[in-house]
């Protein structure tokens, strides 16, 4: 098999016996946070992982994108092993993560702009992906000018424009209103059917996962590790309409019994070892 | 109503309405009215100690009198040369100590490694009052104008140090995460990233630093200066020249305030557009 062929045939992204645990406070015994995931995302489809909270969905992103290294296993990009954070990847984070000292479009710019796109090629992708997410109107405002919702599209629009090879997206709309998070999910859904880019977003929304994904994959908890892997079974394209069909209804259904599989085998409630796992190991990451 | 008039309307407060009279309710705000009468009392309160019966007028001098004294040293030229002199000091020694500081602070609350060789050195620094090393300044470089710019230089240094490696300690992982997935190099994210959001910090510092630096200008004229507002406050005090002693001090503390008012409004200027509240 040629090398390219097979590049064609291995997934987008490959998540290998990948286990993580966490030494929290003086307890002798890790928590283990994720055990044994495997996990393979397809070429240019749409990928929710689902997860009650504390599930280690949002660390198991971070190890994709290499914010994180996990304790064993590896994460494999095109077949390569990650080390580090790769930077070919975008990645949209649940908290407000656009710079507030820079300008709309200096937003949008600062990916090519850190990898030397000539100033012409900027101007161009700025224009395109402020306008891709309705903010043509906005680009010299400052992000403190902007709403919620508006400084999300910038979010979106600033990894888009960085031509990123996945999108890995963190609960980005958890702190909407429940109006601009649907106009969000649509805004999402026309980005990934014009660029055919494959997408990992984690939520706990089950509407949320139904109308965006392919694939749904529900995680337990305690420690967290893949529980199923359902298909969705809803057609595209998908428009507001959409969520009011019964056909939603269905699917919504299915992965809702999925979901409650998954915390019946999930592990007894942790008390005082109870965390938001990434939060913890954040400042170990990336400081120099 | 003019054209004018409208255009200035524009940013919708009240007071920028009409002309003169907006002119005049700028004036009236309750911050400025307040603060003039806060100081009329100060020196209200001192004026009615200088009248108090057996009050000798060459050590206590009424207002009027430190005002003649004023115009006085004025049409001398002595003020504005003494001023001059202590202005170049202060002004050399501040951008040494400040361009010095918020370097060393940056790299040291950013870089891990700098962190190792700078911290040590900047925690054992801190205790230490900057008038102290007068003796050593003199001593090693001599009496005169190396010493005193040398002097001042280390008393700003040290608020605006402290500072910058505060503010490079507490920026947001979040941004950090986000610059490096979006491709930036590590000396990117120090300059486009840690930086900028720590401004903030550096602007506290160098405002902090101006007072500092007049601090350490007044010690540093006490010691044998031919001039600057400090050698003239010494002088004076020396010939119970009283008033001309208060005509220095008040001529500083202008000083002082202009200067901070410089740094806070370039300090705004360069944080435009942070959310945090800043009243006063």
């Amino acid at each position: 098999m040629s090398a390219a062929a097979h590049a064609e045939a291995a997934p987008k992204l490959g998540v290998h016996g990948l286990t993580h645990r966490f030494e929290i406070g003086d307890a002798r015994v890790p928590l283990v946070v994720l055990r044994d995931i495997e996990l393979s995302i397809p070429r240019g489809r749409f990928v929710c992982l689902i997860g009650e909270s504390g599930c280690g969905k949002s660390t198991l992103l971070r190890m994709m994108a290499g914010l994180l290294s996990p304790s064993e296993g590896r994460v494999l990009h095109d077949g390569v092993p990650v080390r580090g954070v790769n930077q070919a990847l975008g990645f949209v984070f649940q908290q407000d993560a656009v710079f507030p000292w820079l300008t709309v479009e200096r937003n949008v710019e600062y990916g090519p702009k850190s990898r030397g796109v000539p100033k012409p090629e900027r101007e161009r992708l700025v224009a395109h992906w402020c306008d891709a997410v309705g903010l043509s109107g906005f680009r010299k405002a400052y992000p403190k000018q902007l709403s919620g919702g508006m400084r999300k599209r910038v979010d979106l629009a600033r990894a888009y424009a960085n031509s990123p090879d996945v999108l890995l997206m963190d609960e980005p709309f958890a702190a909407l209103d429940v109006q601009t998070k649907s106009t969000m999910q649509e805004a999402v859904l026309k980005l990934w059917e014009s660029t055919q880019k494959t997408v990992v977003f984690v939520t706990h929304d089950l509407d949320e996962a139904v109308f965006l994904s392919d694939v749904v994959v529900v995680l337990a908890s305690r420690p967290g590790r893949v529980h199923t892997i359902v298909d969705n079974p809803l057609g595209r394209p998908r428009d507001e309409a959409t969520r009011v069909s019964d056909a939603f209804t269905a699917a919504k259904r299915a992965l809702w019994s999925a979901l409650q599989d998954a915390r019946r085998a999930s592990g007894p409630p942790a008390t005082a070892r109870e965390a938001a796992p990434h939060a913890m190991s954040d400042h170990d990451s990336m400081r120099t | 109503m003019s054209e004018g008039a409208t255009t200035t309307a524009r940013d919708g407060s009240p007071a920028s309405r009409r002309g003169a009279s907006g002119a005049w309710r700028r004036l009236l705000r309750p911050s400025i009215v307040v603060g003039a009468l806060s100081l009329c009392a100060v020196v209200a309160l001192y004026w009615a100690m200088a009248l108090r019966p057996g009050t000798n007028p060459a050590l206590v001098p009424a207002p009027p009198q430190i005002v003649q004294t004023f115009v006085d040293e004025l049409r001398s030229g002595d003020l504005a040369t003494n001023t001059f002199a202590s202005m170049k000091r202060v002004l050399a020694g501040y951008v040494i100590g400040a361009a010095l500081a918020l370097l060393l602070g940056a790299l040291a609350g950013w870089f891990r490694g700098w962190g190792y060789v700078l911290n040590p050195v900047i925690d054992a620094l801190r205790p230490i009052p900057a008038l102290a090393y007068i003796p050593l300044v003199i001593v090693w470089v001599g009496i005169g104008e190396p010493s005193r710019i040398i002097i001042i230089a280390l008393a700003v240094f040290k608020p605006i140090v402290v500072n910058a490696r505060a503010g490079m300690q507490e920026v947001a992982q979040i941004y950090v995460d986000a610059a490096r997935t979006l491709g930036a190099s590590r000396w990117r994210v120090f300059s486009t990233v840690a930086i900028p959001s720590a401004i903030p910090y550096f602007i506290a510092g160098l405002r902090t630093g101006v007072s500092t630096g007049f601090l350490a200008l007044v010690a540093a004229e006490l010691i044998a200066a031919p001039s600057g507002l400090g050698f003239m406050i010494q002088n004076a005090g020396q010939y119970f020249r009283t008033d001309v002693t208060i005509v220095g001090i008040i001529v500083i503390g202008i000083l002082g305030a202009l200067l901070d008012q410089i740094a806070s409004r370039a300090g705004r200027a360069l944080t435009s557009w942070s959310e945090v509240r800043r009243d006063p």
